[in-house]
């Protein structure tokens, strides 16, 4: 008998100023949040920075010829734990002890270098675990030309719990910023309902069917939350870019600005907007509830 | 047609009426009276299929509003107009919010063709400009003819209007009695529900056909004047 009501943005249609404020304020706030969801995903807690400063030394025999060194450096990069791996021959071994040490050139005295070469193993801040340590000083440990193998395994579990309680601490406060989200956005559509109840009741009267609203909104807070989010994430994103070009330093900790455009950094991006749309979609729906049975 | 078999509605422990027959034409304006309390709101919320009586049924051509297709319900609810006697008293709701709602009621309408259209819809009812206007701050005269200009803004083949002869004042019976007829004579269908018809409308509208403790008035419809025709 008539054509077909279409639903979409109903309420951007019904009441526009107090949804743009509720939009200019969700997207601040993505800003935020993609900001630290990129800092959190891009460091892994503290595991840049811990992976930054741990690594394993393989000291070699003095007899060692530079070239199995560097073959032997060569072999352990290829390890998948292994970030980097660099032989250092025993003159600069020396020279970096000279450093740390002033004040011992007598103990060359004899005219022979007291300083085995080594092979300095750095990690991959995503595998920084007690199994991956393990894999890699047990792989050098079994090779004739190394001496010692030095992996701090005494303080190391002490050193991966800080880097778990980091990791699960970031994701924590992330989360709870997240759920604070879908109470505050299921208290704004609750009030949204509330408001546009009587716009909503003449619909009805002239027959558009409730569900079919009901899922019109949803279906709009969605779609709306996705954008704003991928929006909100791709600002944050842009800002920690330049905020990393600009004071490199923080590279160590957060790591490379390059690492942002990385495939798995924006399904990341992409999962947590389908995240958001989701929890916009519910807290539509658990706000049109509540208005409707007049709880809080 | 809309027609109601044996219409009957149990209300506060008694029977308000029950075995009612009524039948609205199509492209008519009809007129029910009845006294206060006698159930006319409620008799239209039948008729609009949005209240479901305790016996009888509402055909509309030839369908059940109550006993088939939900779908159809709807379709026919989308099919009408309804301006109630109690209108809404919102502190913020403007004239243009009437529009707006309506319009989206009615499938979307452009927004320039919207508000060209409540321009002239607003004129008409005598309320020129008033679309930022506040409904709380209108009188009850104000607020029934925003409402009916906001309704007649989807173009709704069938309007209902409760006690709004009354509540709009007599200086607006001329324009509603000739808005009512010239809808009707478009093929519209128009049902008032009053407490008491103007005299010249009863006196247009012949003898009444009574119906329980109402009384059904069929307006006399103009035939449509052809320009060029000798009188």
């Amino acid at each position: 008998m008539s054509e077909q009501t279409s639903l979409w943005w109903i309420d951007w249609r019904l009441s526009r100023l107090p949804l743009v404020r509720e939009t200019i304020g969700r997207f601040l706030f993505f800003c935020l949040l993609g900001f630290a969801l990129l800092s959190l995903l891009l460091s892994g807690g503290a595991s840049r920075f811990l992976a930054d400063r741990y690594a394993i030394t393989a000291v070699l025999r003095a007899d060692v010829p530079s070239a199995e060194a560097e073959g032997l450096a060569r072999k352990v990069a290829a390890l998948p734990p292994v970030r980097s791996a660099a032989y250092r021959d025993p003159e600069a071994a020396w020279k970096e002890f000279l450093r740390a040490y002033p004040g011992l050139d007598p103990l060359r005295g004899a005219g022979r270098n007291p300083m085995p070469g080594y092979i300095e193993i750095r990690i991959r801040p995503d595998r920084l675990t007690r199994a991956d340590v393990d894999l890699v000083a047990s792989a050098l440990r079994s090779v004739p030309l190394v001496e010692q193998v030095l992996a701090g395994e005494e303080w190391l579990p002490r050193l991966l719990r800080a880097d778990r309680l980091a990791f699960w601490a970031g994701w924590g406060i992330f989360s709870a910023f997240l759920a604070g989200f879908f109470l505050v956005g299921r208290l704004q559509e609750r009030g949204r309902a509330v408001a546009l109840a009587g716009d909503f009741a003449f619909l009805v009267e002239r027959g558009v069917p409730t569900g079919r609203m009901v899922f019109f909104r949803a279906a709009s807070a969605a779609v709306s939350g996705f954008l704003l989010a991928a929006a909100g994430t791709a600002t944050g994103g842009g800002a920690l870019f330049l905020f990393l070009r600009k004071f490199p330093f923080l590279e160590g900790g957060i790591g490379p600005p390059s690492d942002l455009l990385l495939p798995r950094t924006l399904a990341v991006a992409v999962l947590f907007s389908c995240g958001v749309a989701l929890l916009s979609a519910a807290a539509s729906l658990l706000g049109w509830r509540a208005a409707r049975s007049g709880r809080k | 047609m809309i027609e109601g078999f044996r219409l009957g509605v149990f209300s506060r422990g008694t029977t308000l009426w029950d075995g009612l027959d009524f039948a609205f034409g199509d492209a008519a304006a009809w007129f029910v009276t009845g006294p206060p309390s006698s159930g006319k709101t409620l008799l239209l919320s039948i008729l609009r299929g949005e209240r479901r009586p305790d016996a009888g049924d509402v055909l509309v051509s030839g369908e059940s509003l109550y006993r088939g297709n939900a779908a159809l319900a709807r379709a026919w609810r989308a099919s009408c107009g309804y301006i109630p006697e109690q209108t809404v008293a919102d502190a913020h709701l403007t004239v243009g919010d009437l529009f707006r709602r309506s319009a989206l009621a009615g499938g979307g309408v452009r927004e320039s063709e919207r508000k060209d259209r409540t321009d002239r819809l607003l004129e008409m009812v005598g309320l020129q400009g008033a679309s930022g206007w506040k409904i709380a701050e209108l009188s009850i005269s104000e607020r029934g003819r925003a409402s009916l200009a906001a309704e007649l803004l989807r173009g709704p083949k069938v309007l209902f209007c409760d006690g709004l002869v009354a509540g709009a004042g007599v200086p607006f019976w001329e324009m509603l009695w000739g808005l009512f007829r010239a809808l009707a004579r478009e093929g519209n269908t128009v049902i008032l529900a009053e407490r008491r018809i103007p005299e010249r409308w009863a006196l247009a509208g012949g003898d009444p056909k009574p119906v329980g403790p109402f009384r059904v008035y069929r307006l006399p419809i103009p035939e449509a004047v052809v320009k060029g025709e000798p009188g």
